[in-house]
């Protein structure tokens, strides 16, 4: 069922190299660990909340909220990827966000190359990206935008950041079949926005 | 299912993605070996899910706070105390204001009214006057009674003077009376204080219970 890869490609943080001792520093209630931790994977957390809810500002509130929940729930964090815990609260958090603005429409957001653009320079990022990666993010995070609402986070959630189709079920309130479809049709949906793009895909 | 003899693009992607319900169907699996079509769909879906798996993290647009506030230690008692507090604040200020002011006015107003009617209610001041006289008269009433013994003008005049000296009297004891009742039965100054007390307080209070951002 769940078969999304558990990778950590470059463009995206890695542990900290004396992690577990951070992790059990801040459990234990050092605030000082969990401000190491929370400095480090903030951009992952971010780029989350910003990919589910299309807004700088809203994914600034998720991540914020999800450092809060993240604060309060360490204590009882036992063991796993550290990242991949954080990334589930934030999710949660940015759900929230969706849930509470009662902001779900249908379709899919502003499309950025239209009017202002609020895409994040990926470079930025990581500036020793190729310029083809580069080039490659900014048009499938185009077309993730183009998909609608529920295809693109049930989307986001699983290939973006492999969560299975449980969790994601789970965490949209939605059936599992819903899931997957909405998956399946996802995953269509920006093949085909990406067909002209072809060539980046080849690395 | 089954699309001009292809399978459904949903089970191609299912395929893509590893799903055991796809990789465990032995007739998909031989369609899409002997189908280009659906071969190339599978392995195009499968670079998509990978590039999308390698999509970098985010930076923030603007700078997050990294560790929540302190009153996130203790989210129960403290932090209702404190959102009492802030939530009391600015109607308790409200209202020690109005009560200030409203004290403020009360106080004030004896003092204004008397010297806005000082013109018009001249009557107290033209007993003091009378009064005055009187004294006058009566201290000047011996050497008048004794200038002028027997006559029944000094005699008169003492009289007078003398009764004109109980309406003095007894208009300075009205007078008296008059102030002593203002010091006992207003209230305004008490409102006043009050008012005062009620805006340090909601003050005094929000800064104790409010926890402050560090």
């Amino acid at each position: 069922m769940a078969e999304a890869p558990q990778t950590t490609p470059a463009g995206r943080t890695p542990p900290l190299p004396d992690e577990a001792a951070v992790i059990v520093r801040a459990a234990a209630g050092d605030r000082m660990a969990f401000t190491q931790l929370m400095e480090h994977y903030q951009s992952a957390s971010y780029g989350l909340a910003w990919r589910i809810l299309g807004d700088p500002d809203q994914a600034a509130d998720a991540t914020q909220d999800a450092f809060i929940h993240a604060y309060r729930a360490i204590g009882g964090y036992r063991g796993g990827i550290f990242r991949s815990w954080l990334l589930r609260i934030t999710a949660n958090a940015s759900y929230d966000i969706l849930r509470r603005a009662q902001r779900r429409p249908a379709g899919p957001l502003p499309d950025p190359e239209e009017g202002a653009a609020e895409l994040p320079d990926a470079g930025a990022v990581n500036p020793l990206e190729e310029a083809t990666k580069s080039e490659l993010y900014r048009h499938l995070e185009r077309a993730l935008r183009l998909l609608p609402h529920d295809q693109r986070i049930a989307v986001v959630l699983c290939d973006v950041y492999g969560m299975d189709y449980n969790e994601v079920a789970t965490m949209t309130e939605s059936a599992l079949g819903t899931v997957k479809s909405r998956i399946h049709r996802g995953r269509l949906r920006l093949r085909e926005l990406m067909a002209e793009h072809k060539e980046l895909f080849i690395r | 299912m089954l699309n001009q003899g292809h399978p459904d693009d949903e089970r191609l992607s299912a395929l893509a993605a590893g799903d055991i319900e796809a990789t465990d169907d032995a007739t998909l699996r031989a369609h899409v070996t002997s189908c280009d079509r659906c071969a190339d769909a599978v392995r195009e879906l499968g670079v998509l899910r990978a590039a999308l798996a390698d999509l970098p993290d985010v930076a923030p647009h603007r700078p997050l706070r990294l560790l929540p506030p302190v009153e996130a230690d203790a989210p129960s008692a403290a932090d209702r105390l404190g959102l009492w507090a802030r939530r009391l604040f600015a109607p308790a200020l409200t209202a020690g204001a109005a009560l200030a002011m409203v004290g403020v006015i009360g106080t004030a107003a004896p003092s204004l009214g008397g010297m806005a009617s000082q013109g018009a209610d001249s009557a107290p001041s033209e007993r003091t006057a009378a009064a005055d006289s009187s004294v006058t008269q009566e201290l000047a009433a011996p050497f008048a009674s004794g200038d002028t013994a027997g006559d029944g003008g000094g005699e008169g005049a003492t009289t007078f003077g003398v009764e004109d000296e109980a309406a003095g009297d007894d208009f300075a004891r009205d007078a008296t009376d008059a102030d002593a009742g203002l010091a006992e039965r207003s209230p305004w100054p008490m409102v006043l204080f009050a008012g005062v007390a009620l805006m340090v307080g909601a003050a005094l209070l929000r800064w104790i219970l409010v926890p402050r951002a560090g």
